[in-house]
């Protein structure tokens, strides 16, 4: 699994050409096309009472990404590589997986979700319904947050969560594809407290040690493809221990098998990868299920 | 018989005004897209000319330009870019992927900032191909 193309969504005030450039190591993997892709939302220039359809403020908000769009496609040009460009009235969510599956792109970036709680409850966060549609892996940049880590180049020490769903065993082959980029991965497995109620010291620990067993052989299969791997198990509420773990393996970004709720499960439950995908200060990348 | 000139570029203004401009001048218009889609037709058509924008989704002018000069039964098909993207970003993109071990390729025959001016674009048409 190699990341060729990239599909590249931003809004220009969160998303800007320094985001674009701190990913642009994955070119030391395979990375050679990047297509950019603007959304102008359909309610900033739908049909208005004794105004009509606002012809003019979409060729404003067109032109002016495109003069945005032509000065990062001159300097990636320069550098040998592919830029296409995407400028289009709609949904951001459907345009999204559009041109991500006519491009053929092998990860789509996107920023952070902007909609408040309720917004979100309702209406989900596009990033949400981006993560639940994409058939390809999709990275959430947290480049506008303040508390947020500056990190030069994300994909240099990934930390992988795994919770042994077939999308986050996928992860592995994912990251073995960027053996050339990524320096070092930790790699973790989150024990909930609920899983350990009732049992005995000794299941305990028989559970702790199947689990480093496990991720054992997951660092055996990564430093066979010559890439330095180490693992850590952690207990509590997934979410924040995933977090902490993060922080303490300093790592540049965290990588999840994205799960195959239904909408309204998500909505109402809520799923681990969306949480971290939406709150947390680290870029998330988030590996979907095979497609059926 | 009228020559027959390929536009290719993804914004269906420029086609329409690329495609006005060849049609009062006496000339064949043809359209696509992007760079895959313009492969497609040059291969079927064979035009007389290209005139081809950079930007493009799915494959970009870059691209189509480079497999065009580097093929030996299409190198002769004269090119005008029409693009916003700068002259020397184009040429300097072309210099890179020949230094990442590409096959050189010459400088097309016309190179036009857009936006440009109807009668420049006739008059350019008409110095490449008469």
């Amino acid at each position: 699994m190699e990341i060729q193309k990239l599909l590249f969504v931003t809004k220009f005030e969160q998303m800007g050409f320094d985001a674009l450039q701190s990913i642009l190591d994955l070119r030391n993997a395979a990375l050679n096309h990047v297509v950019f892709m603007y959304v102008i939302e359909r309610e900033d220039v739908a049909m208005k009472r004794g105004i009509g359809y606002q012809k003019g403020q979409e060729i404003r908000l067109r032109e002016t990404a495109n003069i945005r769009f032509i000065d990062w496609a001159e300097n990636l040009f320069e550098q040998g590589m592919e830029v296409g460009v995407y400028i289009v009235v709609g949904s951001l969510v459907p345009e999204v997986i559009k041109a991500a599956q006519k491009e053929e792109s092998d990860l789509i970036v996107i920023g952070r979700p902007h909609k408040g709680v309720l917004e979100q409850l309702y209406s989900g966060s596009d990033v949400a319904e981006v993560l639940r549609r994409a058939a390809k892996p999709v990275l959430v940049f947290k480049h506008d947050l303040e508390k947020a880590p500056a990190f030069e180049k994300p994909f240099n020490r990934p930390l992988l969560a795994i919770d042994w769903s077939p999308a986050s065993l996928k992860a592995i082959e994912y990251l073995k594809g960027l053996k050339d980029v990524a320096r070092e991965i930790n790699v973790i497995h989150v024990v909930s407290q609920g899983d350990l109620e009732g049992f005995s010291t000794m299941d305990v620990q028989e559970t702790r040690k199947q689990t480093r067993q496990k991720l054992d052989d997951i660092c055996d299969n990564f430093k066979s493809e010559g890439m330095n791997a180490r693992h850590h198990v952690y207990v509590g509420d997934p979410v924040e221990e995933i977090e902490k773990a993060a922080r303490e393996c300093q790592a540049s970004m965290i990588v999840l098998g994205s799960s195959a709720k239904t909408v309204w499960v998500e909505r109402w439950i809520g799923s681990i990868p969306r949480t971290i995908a939406e709150k947390s200060i680290y870029p998330t990348l988030l590996i979907p299920p095979e497609q059926k | 018989m009228a020559k027959k000139v390929l536009v290719v570029d993804d914004d269906p203004d420029v086609r329409l005004f690329s495609v006005t401009v060849m049609e009062e001048n006496g000339y064949t218009p043809l359209e696509a897209t992007n760079g895959e889609e313009g492969m497609k037709i040059i291969k079927k058509e064979m035009p007389d000319l290209l005139i081809l924008d950079i930007l493009m989704p799915r494959e970009s002018g870059i691209r189509l330009y480079r497999n065009l000069k580097t093929s030996e039964s299409l190198k002769h098909i004269p090119v005008i870019v029409l693009s916003g993207i700068a002259e020397k970003s184009f040429l300097r993109s072309q210099k890179v992927l020949t230094e990442f071990g590409g096959e050189p390729v010459p400088e097309p025959e016309a190179y036009l900032e857009k936006p440009v001016k109807a009668e420049v674009l006739a008059d350019m048409i008409k110095k490449v191909i008469g």
